[in-house]
């Protein structure tokens, strides 16, 4: 009896370990690494016939005779297909190696695509096919997303890694904002706000940047600038680089940032800094029988250069120029986020999600008008206060300045 | 008779009662009460609380007796016939579809290429051998197992902190409390999965005076420990995803898995928390298996192997019959809803009440 039962037993086990063995491996379907073409960028662009679109995939071959291993070079392909499943068999009829997806880094809407529309259809794949992760970046090309992943950067990146690398450095600046697939889903679930993604330049030499290049022009590098405004699938708008700045305070998003005064008329001494920290709170209150959404941004700014400033200092001449600086920054920084709000009203787009504010403040008043929110968003009460504080000016209480004489006043 | 220690069988009912809770439980919810819907969480699982306790005090007062066994002490022997059959066929489906849930998870996202029957027989075997190795051998696997599960969903949730969306909760109650109480209501039917099997495990439990109360502290610790990590996977899912898109995606944890990124190097470690919540299927499938076998032996006397062998071979074949993932989401949903809830809260119930009135009856 007790020997039947050790046989059950084995057999079982034997059995078990088979379907490890099955398992484990992972021999269904298996894939060698050296046969699969990672996937870094794709671009989305306007096709020639109806109802298609050109898309450019930017996959990575690694250098053969690469010393570190971590070489890439550029395999860049551009179809036209009406899906992008279909794109993707068309690749793959030339391409030798599989497709993989999930080292996708960035997605590329081309400017003519974003403003014809069709923009969800494109990301439907991104948010389904199990390869994908949400993480990715998805950026708006001024001009042809595949004219940016086909451009030859003198950094010797491939363009999808450059723009990769740029918004992961954003942090720095906080000028554009920085979108991730996740996060524009979640946005899109909102309604009442307006989705931005943040907007992708090529930068020919004289155009902001002087560089010296050996094809004349032709782009060497890239640049992020500014945002785009979707109104539903379509691009409504651009957002100019201080506009974009403005929408960064607004939304809390600023980690660190350069900020100048050099652009206010009304002082001859110029102040250059950079952001510490910042915060941006909202409330949302009853101001004359009205409800006012109130924000109130609190930043910490250190002096890093100071222009015009022509004598040397005593102490309390000192700690008035600081706290000139800090007026100063504030008016910098109400200017930008005024005119990140004219542009939300001009638009009758909420991409600075206020209607979402005055949802999470006070969601009764806000069901009294969010059906009709995008003709409120025009002239919607909205405040601002900015509390700027100068923590230190740098190594140096003055400048350098020249003893007397000529040129000197 | 196995018999399984007071820790063991705290330790199985929560992993019992987890399961692949986790899995749905954000989209269920969130369904119902939007944002708020990480409020339903625990009042849903706190249902088994009650319902536990009239188990065991039922287990108190026929000791080593299934309660399939005290239904006939309680019943007759017809109606407790017809409540066996009920909940032979209802925990055998269930635990068919559970196995065909473990296809569809593995299959649509880490390994797509992969026969999805592959996933039911290597599946159907672990549970093969678990419930041919006995309670208390289980009772051990899950004692292993459900640390790592918990160590899997806290890293899981820990390391998506950063892809935290600001604000998503609020506002909070602005539906009001209704919403809420619907969402418990789509909850407690986990809880009534557990019940069934707490059910046909009684014989298992030491019925001593002490042990009894080790128990009943034992029951409350487990739901609300399941109760809680449920509700911080609500929340999770919500905060990073928001409520439209917790109720879209059909496993959020998963695509969440997917975004876990470590200093923006380590990537990819979905299959490291699938490992782990394979298990948790593992025993949620396996719970099942024994409810099954329990029953056939104390309806029919039908035990040994053949007869587990044909439990299998039920079970892979509900789990073949529902290879189209749609269907079997929306199929255990239903079953979820419309037949565990009801059968369970009804028999349990019926049997605590006529037991009281009996009790009160004879004194």
């Amino acid at each position: 009896m007790k020997t039947d039962r050790r046989k059950e037993h084995k057999f079982i086990l034997r059995l078990s370990i088979i379907a490890c063995l099955l398992f484990l491996t992972g021999c269904w379907g298996k894939r060698e690494v050296e046969d699969l073409a990672p996937l870094l960028g794709i671009g989305f662009d306007q096709g020639e016939k109806p109802g298609t679109f050109l898309v450019t995939e930017q996959f990575a071959r690694p250098k053969k005779d690469s010393s570190s291993g971590a070489e890439i070079e550029d395999r860049t392909f551009s179809v036209e297909a009406s899906s992008s499943r279909e794109a993707f068999e068309k690749f793959s009829k030339v391409a030798y190696r599989t497709p993989f997806m999930g080292s996708l880094k960035v997605i590329i809407i081309g400017e003519d695509f974003a403003k014809s529309g069709d923009f969800n259809n494109v990301l439907d794949f991104a948010q389904r096919y199990a390869e994908f992760r949400r993480s990715m970046y998805i950026v708006l090309a001024k001009g042809k997303a595949l004219d940016l992943l086909n451009l030859k950067l003198r950094s010797g990146l491939l363009p999808a890694m450059a723009i990769k690398s740029n918004i992961e450095g954003g942090d720095e600046i906080s000028v554009f904002p920085t979108v991730r697939l996740g996060h524009y889903l979640t946005i899109l679930g909102e309604k009442s706000t307006a989705p931005i993604f943040p907007v992708v330049e090529s930068v020919k030499t004289g155009e902001g940047v002087e560089y010296k290049t050996d094809v004349k022009d032709e782009a060497g590098e890239i640049r992020i600038q500014g945002a785009g405004v979707m109104r539903g699938d379509y691009l409504a708008d651009f957002l100019t680089d201080e506009e974009s700045k403005g929408y960064m305070w607004l939304e809390n998003d600023v980690v660190h940032r350069l900020i100048n005064t050099v652009d206010l008329e009304e002082n001859s001494i110029k102040f250059g800094g950079q952001v510490i920290e910042s915060s941006t709170k909202y409330k949302v209150k009853a101001n004359n029988d009205k409800m006012e959404l109130q924000y109130k941004i609190k930043t910490s700014i250190a002096i890093d250069e100071i222009m015009g400033l022509k004598k040397q200092l005593s102490g309390p001449e000192w700690v008035e120029l600081v706290k000139q600086a800090e007026k100063d920054f504030a008016k910098v920084i109400e200017k930008e986020c005024n005119s990140s709000i004219k542009k939300e009203r001009e638009l009758g787009l909420d991409f600075l999600g206020i209607g979402r504010h005055i949802e999470q403040k006070n969601s009764k008043y806000w069901k009294t008008i969010r059906d009709q929110w995008e003709a409120e968003i025009a002239d919607f009460p909205i405040s601002l206060e900015v509390l700027v504080t100068i923590h230190h000016s740098g190594m140096s209480s003055s400048s350098a300045t020249n003893s007397g004489g000529e040129g000197q006043e | 008779m196995e018999r399984i220690s007071s820790h063991q069988f705290v330790v199985l009912s929560s992993a019992v009662l987890m399961g692949t809770t986790f899995l749905p439980i954000a989209s269920i919810v969130t369904e119902v009460a939007s944002r708020d819907g990480w409020m339903s969480v625990m009042p849903g699982f706190a249902v088994g609380i009650p319902y536990s306790l009239m188990v065991l005090s039922l287990l108190e007062q026929h000791p080593q007796k299934n309660l399939l066994q005290i239904s006939e002490i309680l019943l007759g022997k017809w109606i407790s016939k017809i409540t066996g059959v009920l909940y032979i066929f209802i925990t055998c489906y269930f635990g068919g579809l559970l196995l065909g849930q473990a296809g569809d998870i593995y299959q649509s996202s880490i390994m797509p290429l992969t026969p999805i029957g592959m996933f039911y027989l290597g599946g159907i075997l672990l549970v093969f051998y678990l419930v041919k190795s006995g309670i208390e051998v289980f009772s051990r696997f899950s004692e292993i197992l459900f640390p790592l599960i918990i160590i899997a969903l806290v890293l899981n949730m820990g390391l998506s902190i950063s892809r935290m969306e600001q604000g998503e909760l609020l506002p909070i109650l602005s539906e009001g409390i209704k919403p809420v109480i619907w969402g418990g209501l789509k909850v407690a039917p986990f809880a009534m999965e557990y019940i069934l099997f707490l059910a046909g495990i009684l014989v298992f439990l030491p019925t001593g005076k002490r042990e009894l109360a080790q128990l009943k502290r034992g029951v409350w610790r487990g739901v609300f420990l399941v109760g809680f990590l449920n509700m911080m996977v609500v929340l999770t899912q919500i905060l990073i995803f928001g409520p439209e898109e917790t109720v879209r995606i059909v496993y959020g944890l998963l695509v969440l898995g997917k975004m876990v990124e470590i200093s923006r190097t380590v990537a990819g470690v979905e299959s490291v928390f699938l490992g782990a919540w394979l298990g948790a299927l593992i025993i949620k499938v396996g719970a099942f298996f024994f409810t099954v076998t329990w029953g056939l032996e104390t309806v029919f006397n039908l035990k040994g192997l053949k007869w587990n062998l044909g439990v299998g071979v039920v079970f892979m074949g509900i789990a073949f019959k529902f290879t189209r993932g749609p269907d079997l989401v929306m199929e255990i949903g239903l079953v979820d809803n419309y037949l565990i809830l009801p059968f369970a809260s009804v028999w349990i119930l019926t049997l605590w009440g006529i037991s009281r009135w009996k009790g009160a009856g004879i004194s």
